[in-house]
C-alpha cells in the first residue's frame, strides 16, 4: 500500500499542491526538450535525403562550435567569425560529397553509415587537431539570465532555444513539404537511380542537404555550447537524440520536435517527481526506456513513414 | 521549319563500345531512332540491352563512339543532364519512389519543368500555387489517359508490380519527353498486363507523339508494336529492319529464337 501511494498518489498530490513549480517544471522541460530536437533535426534531414543514418551529426555540432569559438578566441568578432562558421560547414557539406558519398553511389545504406562512422572519427580528431582539446567557453552574446514572470522563473537562454528551434522547424517543414527541392530531396531518399533519370542532380542535393545540416549543427552548437562550454562532450548530445528520433520517427521534421518534447518534458517531469523515490536520476535513464517501448510497439516512430515490407 | 531538320534522326548511336572489365558489354554498335518512331530493341539475356539504354540515359559511358540526340554530341552527359534534354526512362527493375503516392510520384517527373524560387514555393502563394496548379492538370491528364486513378493517392510500395510498371510509365510521361526510353516494360507480367502495356505504348506514341525506344525480351510482343527492330547478340548489332524482316533473318533465328523444332 505504502509504496502504491507513494507511486501513483503523492506525485500527483504535489502537482496540484503547486502549479507554479509545475509549470517552471514544465517550461525547463520543453526548453531541454528542444534542445534536443535540435540535435535530433540534423539526423532528420540527412536520413530524408539518402536514407543514411549519419552517425557524425553529434560530432558536427561538436565541429561547428569548435569552430565558432577558436575563431572567437583568435579576436574575430561574433559575426564574422558565425559567418565563416558557416562557411566551413558548407565546404565540408562539399568535401563529404566529394570523397565519402560520391564514390559510394547505389551502395547499400549499411555502408554509407559504416562511411559516417569513418567521419565521426575523422573530425573528431581534425577539429582536436586544430583547436585543442580543452574545454572551452562559447559566449556569443546570447543572455543567459533568469528571471521571474507571474511568479515563474525562467531561463533567457532556454527562451531563446526554444525560439529559434521552432523558427528552424517551421522553415524545415515547409522546405520539405511544398518546394520542389523538397520534392527532390524525398525522391533522391527513396531512390537513387530513379532520381538521377528524372534529371535530379545527386550531387547537388547531396550538398544542399548536407550544408543544412551543418547549419543545423551550428544552431545547436551555439545553444549546447553557451549552456555546458564546447568540449568533447558535446558530440555526446548525439545519444540523446537517438531516443528522440525513435519517438518522433526518422523520416519526420515535425516529429524530431515533438519527439524532443515528449522525452524532455517526460524526463523532467519524472526526475522532479518520481525521482525521489528511486534516489534520483531518472532523467539519465528516462529517455532510453521510453524509446525501448516505443521500439516494441510502434517502431516507425509517431509520424514516421509506415515500415512496408512485402512477404 | 520543315524539311532538312526532321530529315535528321532524333537519335543516332555511332559505334559505341562499352566494356565491364574483361566483359565487352557493347562492341561498335550504331542504330538510330527516328522521330515518331517505335523502335524496339531486342536479344537474348546478356546481350547488351540494358547496357545500351543505360549507355543513352547517360548512366554508363562508352570508351569508343558518339551519341548524338537532335544533332548534337552529348556522349558525356550525366543522366540528370540527360534527362534535361527530353529523354526520359524507365527501369527494368521498376525504380519507383516506394514510400511516396503515386500522385507524388508522377509529380517529380516534373520537376524539371518546374521553375520558381525557393520562397514563393514555400508560401505556396501567388505563381508558386498557379504552377503547381498547372502541373497537377497535367498529371491527373496522365493519370487518366493510364487508368490509374483509383490508385493516385496509393503508396508506390503497396501496389502489385504490374500497376507499379504502369506508374514508372506515368512518372516518366510526366516529364513530356522527346524521346521515351522503355526498359523492359513488360518483364514479369502476365498475360492481360502485357496486352494493357502494348495497349498504353501505342497509345502514348498516338496521343503524345512520343518517339519510344524500348528493350524487349518478349520477341512476340515487340513484333505487334514496333515499327523498326535492332537485334543485338554478345554485344554486337546482328539485324535491322522491319518486324517482318527481321523474323525472317537467319542470323536471328539462330541467335535469338533458336533452330525451329520441326
Amino acid at each position: 500500500m505504502g509504496i502504491l501511494h507513494a507511486v501513483l498518489v503523492a506525485p500527483f498530490v504535489d502537482i496540484a499542491s503547486n502549479p507554479r513549480f509545475l509549470a517552471e517544471v514544465l517550461i525547463g522541460g520543453v526548453a531541454s526538450g528542444l534542445m534536443y530536437s535540435l540535435v535530433a533535426l540534423g539526423f532528420v534531414l540527412i536520413f530524408k535525403a539518402s536514407g543514411v543514418f549519419n552517425f557524425a551529426q553529434g560530432v558536427m555540432v561538436l565541429f561547428a562550435a569548435l569552430n565558432l569559438v577558436g575563431l572567437m578566441d583568435l579576436g574575430v568578432p561574433v559575426p564574422v567569425a558565425l559567418v565563416l562558421t558557416m562557411a566551413i560547414m558548407v565546404a565540408l557539406a562539399f568535401a563529404i560529397e566529394r570523397v565519402v558519398l560520391r564514390p559510394l553511389v547505389n551502395q547499400e545504406h549499411i555502408i554509407l553509415f559504416m562511411a559516417t562512422i569513418g567521419l565521426n572519427f575523422f573530425l573528431e580528431g581534425f577539429g582536436e587537431m586544430i583547436w585543442g582539446a580543452n574545454v572551452k567557453k562559447l559566449d556569443v552574446g546570447i543572455p543567459d539570465r533568469s528571471f521571474i514572470t507571474a511568479g515563474i522563473q525562467m531561463n533567457q537562454l532556454e527562451l531563446i532555444a526554444a525560439v529559434t528551434a521552432g523558427i528552424l522547424v517551421a522553415v524545415l517543414a515547409v522546405f520539405f513539404q511544398r518546394t520542389r527541392i523538397g520534392r527532390a530531396l524525398r525522391a533522391v531518399a527513396d531512390d537513387h537511380e530513379a532520381a538521377l533519370s528524372i534529371g535530379i542532380p545527386l550531387k547537388t542535393i547531396w550538398v544542399v542537404v548536407w550544408s543544412v545540416a551543418g547549419l543545423v549543427a551550428i544552431v545547436a552548437g551555439i545553444m549546447w555550447g553557451a549552456k555546458s562550454g564546447v568540449q568533447f562532450s558535446l558530440s555526446l548530445i548525439a545519444l540523446k537524440a537517438l531516443p528522440v528520433l525513435i519517438l518522433g520517427g526518422f523520416t519526420s521534421v515535425p516529429g524530431a520536435i515533438v519527439g524532443g518534447l515528449i522525452i524532455g518534458v517526460g524526463e523532467k517531469i519524472g526526475e522532479v517527481y518520481w525521482g525521489p523515490l528511486v534516489g534520483g536520476a531518472i532523467e539519465n535513464w528516462f529517455a532510453y526506456v521510453v524509446a525501448l517501448a516505443f521500439l516494441l510497439f510502434r517502431p516507425q516512430g509517431l509520424y514516421g513513414e509506415r515500415i512496408i515490407e512485402r512477404v | 521549319m520543315t524539311g532538312a531538320p526532321a530529315a535528321r534522326p532524333l537519335l543516332e548511336v555511332d559505334g559505341i563500345s562499352v566494356a565491364f572489365g574483361a566483359v565487352q558489354a557493347l562492341q561498335r554498335v550504331s542504330m538510330e531512332v527516328g522521330r515518331g518512331e517505335i523502335v524496339a530493341i531486342i536479344g537474348p539475356n546478356g546481350a547488351g540491352k540494358t547496357s545500351l539504354i543505360n549507355v543513352v540515359s547517360g548512366f554508363y559511358h562508352p570508351y569508343e563512339g558518339r551519341i548524338l540526340f537532335d544533332g548534337q554530341n552529348r556522349t558525356d552527359f550525366k543522366p540528370y543532364d540527360v534527362a534535361a534534354l527530353g529523354i526520359a526512362r524507365t527501369f527494368q527493375n521498376v525504380a519507383l519512389f516506394k514510400g511516396m503516392t503515386v500522385l507524388d510520384n508522377i509529380m517529380t517527373g516534373r520537376l524539371l519543368k518546374m521553375r520558381g524560387s525557393f520562397v514563393l514555393d514555400a508560401l505556396y502563394w501567388g505563381p508558386a500555387k498557379r504552377q503547381e496548379l498547372a502541373h497537377r492538370a497535367f498529371v491527373e491528364k496522365i493519370i487518366d489517359f493510364l487508368e490509374i486513378q483509383a490508385i493516385r493517392k496509393t503508396v508506390a510500395a503497396r501496389l502489385p508490380y504490374g500497376l507499379q510498371k504502369r506508374v514508372e510509365l506515368a512518372r516518366a510521361l510526366a516529364a513530356e519527353p522527346a524521346l521515351l526510353l522503355l526498359d523492359e516494360p513488360m518483364a514479369g507480367m502476365n498475360i492481360e498486363e502485357k496486352e494493357d502495356m502494348c495497349r498504353f505504348i501505342l497509345d502514348v506514341h498516338d496521343e503524345f507523339g512520343t518517339t519510344i525506344a524500348l528493350v524487349e525480351h518478349d520477341m512476340s510482343v515487340v513484333m505487334d508494336v514496333s515499327d523498326r527492330v535492332v537485334v543485338l547478340d554478345y554485344g554486337r548489332k546482328i539485324a535491322e529492319g522491319t518486324p517482318d524482316e527481321v523474323r525472317k533473318d537467319p542470323a536471328v533465328i539462330d541467335a535469338y529464337l533458336g533452330v525451329p523444332h520441326e
